[in-house]
């Protein structure tokens, strides 16, 4: 199991969370986030006072997936997600040992 | 209720005998028990009265309690003397619901016999818990029952509503008529304190509203727990001794919410199996199916249902927080007393003979003049303009004269004029939350009854239809004071808000849709506000800014949520669509309400910084765009019929001609009548090239200009109202394609010269043609008034911005300007603009507070500044408003 862990552009939030459910991806933890890589702060000055992003607004997407489903949740979050300018986001993945599904302690796989 | 027992209780040593030694064993009680209660669930479910259920859910509960009772001192073979056992809280009320606990309070006689029984209570208590009853047990000797526990005000409250059950009936006797009539008494100012405080932090959890879209039926406002709060209310307030404080529909009304709930709190407990009391969509259905709590057999649908259970709960809810309201313990600081001195004092001068202000609150004195309904509805606009709620009694007070037809009803209309004072104050929720709850609102607005107490089954929002949209109005009307991190930066935006009444409108309408059968609710919506418009006879500018404001109402939350919001194509798509400031403000605003109002948690700092950051940007794009979107007036057709019918003369031609070039924000600032007005003066222009007109606004005064372009125009007539002491608040600079220039300035008269000497308005017309024509010379009337105000120094200061913008006009430099304000300040820039050669082609001008925010479009011979140019002037302005 993989935990996938994804900083896309709140505006491809749609389209990634639809992409995702197409190739059966049920669940996911959602946060609204801030933060910034690359891409610079965003500043607008407004009746005299500056109003200055240096955290952008992001979407976080949390899943834990079973092996066979990774490339495929990985390949879709690429294509939907990008833009082709900076500040698209990233993808993470890191090993899951174990998960548990409290209701009736079902482990491995089959609590996802 | 919690009635938790003292440390150590039920801790005894294990009894040496058990009831498994009885003549009648557990293994014959527990299923007697248990078909006891499958009988009274049939009942139930095949149409037997909730009271009846819960009467015979206790009649069942006290049975096994006394048997229990009985066989456990056998066992033991002790007599009851010095032990009783009291039902206290619901069950002592003879109110039990399926699954609720047992509350019994066990009463020893003496430290000695608490330690005597301790090992029978636990037997007792364990026994029945076996047969299926949850035991909630509490113990105390008389002595302690003496002893207010300041930190257990539920045991107190509890303990109201006792009743023996089993044991030694002199030691009830004892309790029941000696201990606790003093201990009562003494204890009544900090038991209601304590209920109020229960009870406010209860409603405070569930939002203060009874309009959940899952209620749960106990605890949340309008449940059963409200009733519980009501009884204790009075009982504490000693109704029991014989002033009736209620009516006898009132009481009526109660009874029958009462019974619609217990109904349906037994339903809930039967269906969940267990002590659950959320009535979820599911069950929603199932209890509308089969008409629950109505009794005709005849199914409702479950939004139909749905308003049966709010009608009751609202009944329940408003007669607690009646009594919440009158029994208030605490006294009112010295802070809220010179307050309602203050707010009385203002009142007096208006209506005072007919309502006045007590404790914050405004009551009603004339009860006999409410059935004239104009006087009920400026009691709202009073409200709503000083911040003053009415009473629980005024309410009641309105609400008995609306039913009763002895009091026949006069002026029931309310004209357009009377709800935009209201819906445009500082406080329209005030009054719009009781003309709710009277039916009020919805004899005005008809449209608004389609949403009434509506369920619409979505996965955010937690209240009703109608909730929600009063929710809206309230998060802005907070917006006033002090708001949170989320609305700090919306704040300013209320404040300055312009015809508050049309957003405020249009926020009632925006989701009357979701009561009609229509795929869109917007669509439904809008043809809500066509037949609104029509009975309040709105103006076409009224209705189509409101029309604009519910088309629109989702526009920019899916901008925020679903577009790249620091994408300028994205902000200049949006604006288009939006098309004015006037409109963004009102949207946003708009937008703001509507997430805060879904839940508590919708409207997130992240999302409110979000769509903060697109009203900035869209804001910045229509004030450096100005220029670029210019009337084409042949294309207007709609507009030149409403200018012609306005004005009643002029050709069309000669219209188009007028309008021609002004950029479309003019549209935007003026409505038609007022057009037609300019070109009024317009066609005054060739008898003498300078036309004014000065008139009273709701904040001031407008001065509007109209002349052929000529240099310095602006600073000339900025000097002149500087000249007068009027304090420029707001002012627009607009030109047409043939050079017509048109200036409006909206400002305050600071020394109130026009307001008192109004023929002093004609004297002031003719020192501005005169000194535009060059009669007279500025200087003059100049001379004094500005250096005289330079003296004083500011409360706050500003720093001064200058930003020079070359890039968002394709003919115009952009001069953005941001400084302190002060008298004679526009006078200063433009005249060091016009020193400078500069031609200032379109100019908006604002004040915040003391801030004044500029924005010149600005040419040098036909030709945007050159970078010498912008220096320079840069350089000069500096000086000018250091």
């Amino acid at each position: 199991m993989m935990k996938l862990e994804a900083v896309i552009q709140p505006s491809r939030f749609e389209s990634v969370k639809d992409a995702l459910r197409e190739i059966g991806v049920e669940g996911m933890t959602v946060t609204e986030v801030r933060g910034h890589g690359r891409q610079k702060g965003h500043t607008e000055v407004y009746r005299g006072r500056e109003y200055t992003v240096d955290l952008l607004p992001k979407i976080k997407l949390e899943m834990v997936l079973p092996d066979n489903l990774v490339n495929s949740v990985v390949d879709t979050i690429l294509k939907s997600a990008k833009t082709g300018k900076i500040g698209d986001g990233k993808i993470f993945l890191s090993r899951v040992e174990e998960a548990i599904r409290i209701r009736n302690e079902e482990r491995g796989e089959n609590a996802l | 209720m919690t009635t938790a027992a003292r440390p150590g209780w039920n801790r005894g040593v294990p009894p040496s005998k058990n009831m498994q030694e009885s003549p009648t064993p557990l293994s014959v009680l527990g299923p007697q028990a248990e078909a006891e209660r499958q009988k009274i669930r049939q009942s139930f479910e095949s149409g037997t009265s909730a009271r009846a259920t819960l009467h015979a859910l206790c009649e069942l509960a006290d049975h096994h309690v006394g048997q229990i009772f009985d066989e456990v001192l056998r066992v033991q073979n002790r007599a009851p003397d010095g032990l009783c056992l009291i039902a206290l809280g619901g069950y002592g009320r003879r109110m039990l619901f399926p699954y609720s606990d047992l509350d019994i309070l066990f009463l020893f006689g003496t430290d000695k016999t608490e330690q005597e029984f301790r090992p029978l209570i636990s037997e007792f208590s364990r026994t029945l818990w076996d047969l299926g009853f949850r035991v909630s047990s509490a113990g105390r000797t008389l002595e302690e029952c003496k002893r207010i526990e300041e930190d257990n005000a539920e045991f107190h409250l509890a303990l109201l509503d006792r009743r023996l059950l089993a044991g030694d009936p002199t030691l009830f006797e004892k309790l029941d008529e000696k201990v606790l009539p003093g201990s009562e008494k003494q204890a009544r100012p900090f038991l209601l304190a304590q209920l109020h405080k229960l009870t406010r932090d209860r409603l405070t959890r569930y939002g203060n509203t009874i309009f959940h879209l899952e209620p749960n039926v106990k605890e949340s406002p309008g449940g059963m727990r409200d009733y519980q709060a009501t009884i204790w209310l009075r009982q504490l307030a000693e109704e029991k001794k014989g002033i009736r404080n209620i009516t006898a529909a009132e009481e009526e009304m109660c009874s029958s919410a009462v019974d619609f709930l217990s109904a349906t709190r037994c339903f809930l407990h039967y269906n969940n199996g267990r002590n659950d009391n959320t009535l979820t969509y599911e069950l929603q259905e199932a209890a509308a199916e089969r008409a629950l709590g109505i009794g005709d057999g005849v199914a409702r649908t479950p939004s139909d249902w749905m308003r049966q259970y709010f009608r009751h709960a609202r009944t329940l809810n408003r007669q607690l927080l009646r009594y919440l309201e009158q029994k208030a313990p605490v006294p009112l600081t010295l802070r809220q007393r010179l307050m309602n001195a203050a707010r009385a004092s203002k009142i007096e001068a208006g209506d005072g003979k007919y309502f006045q202000v007590r404790d914050g609150l405004l009551e009603v004195v004339d009860l006999s003049a409410l059935s004239d309904r104009a006087i009920t509805y400026s009691l709202f606009a009073e409200s709503a303009r000083t911040g003053t709620p009415l009473s629980r009694e005024a309410e009641r007070s309105i609400g008995y004269v609306l039913i009763h037809p002895e009091l026949p009803p006069k002026n029931t209309e309310m004209p357009w004029e009377k709800l935009r004072e209201i819906l445009g104050s500082d406080y329209p929720s005030l009054a719009l939350r009781p003309m709710q709850r009277l039916g009020l609102l919805m004899e005005i607005l008809p449209e608004f009854g389609l949403i009434d107490s509506l369920v619409v089954r979505d996965f955010y929002h937690r209240y009703t239809v109608d909730e929600h949209t009063l929710r809206t109005i309230e998060h802005l009307q907070d917006l006033a004071d002090s708001p949170d991190e989320r609305g700090a930066h919306f704040a300013q935006l209320w404040k300055t808000a312009e015809r508050r009444e049309l957003l405020v409108l249009a926020l009632l309408l925006h989701d009357v849709g979701k009561g009609m059968p229509v795929e869109n609710h917007v669509t439904g919506s809008v043809a809500a506000l066509d037949s609104a418009a029509k009975r309040l006879k709105l103006s076409p500018e009224e209705k189509s800014e409101i029309q604009s404001l519910i088309e629109h109402h989702l526009d920019m939350s899916a901008t925020v949520q679903r577009r790249d919001i620091f994408d300028p194509a994205t902000v200049a798509g949006f604006a288009e669509s939006v098309t004015n400031q006037e409109r963004l403000q009102r949207l946003c605003l708009l937008t703001y309400a509507d997430i805060h109002a879904v839940n508590p948690e919708a409207l997130t700092p992240w999302k409110a910084e979000m769509l903060w950051q697109l009203f900035v940007a869209t804001s910045n794009y229509f004030s450096r765009t100005l220029d670029r979107d210019r009337l084409h007036a042949h294309d207007e057709v709609s507009l030149l019929g409403r200018i012609k019918a306005f004005a009643g003369a002029g050709s069309t031609e000669e219209i188009e001609r007028f309008l021609e070039g002004f950029p479309r924000r003019y549209l935007a600032v003026h409505s038609p009548e007022e057009i037609a007005a300019h070109f009024g003066l317009y066609r005054k222009l060739s008898e003498e090239p300078v036309q004014a007109q000065v008139a009273a606004t709701r904040h001031g005064f407008a001065l509007t200009l109209l002349t052929p372009d000529r240099p310095a125009l602006f600073s000339t007539i900025s000097g002149v109202l500087a000249g007068w002491g009027m304090n420029i608040n707001k002012a627009d600079a607009f030109a047409n394609a043939a050079g017509i220039i048109l200036d409006t300035f909206y400002f305050t008269d600071l020394h109130r010269t026009l307001e008192l000497n109004p023929s002093e308005i004609t004297r002031f017309g003719k020192t501005l043609e005169d000194v535009v024509n060059g009669k007279t010379t500025l200087e003059t009337l100049l001379k004094g008034r500005v250096s005289a105000s330079r003296g004083r120094s500011p409360k706050v200061t500003v720093e001064t911005r200058i930003n020079f913008d070359d890039s968002s006009s394709a003919h115009c430099t952009l001069l953005e300007i941001v400084t302190q304000d002060r008298p004679g300040l526009l006078h200063e820039m433009g005249s060091a603009l016009a020193r400078l050669g500069c031609n200032i082609e379109v100019a908006l001008i604002d004040t915040e507070g003391h801030k004044a925010i500029d924005v010149f479009y600005l040419t040098a011979q036909s030709k945007k500044l050159t970078a010498q140019k912008q220096e320079l002037l840069r350089e000069v302005l500096q000086g000018t408003l250091s």
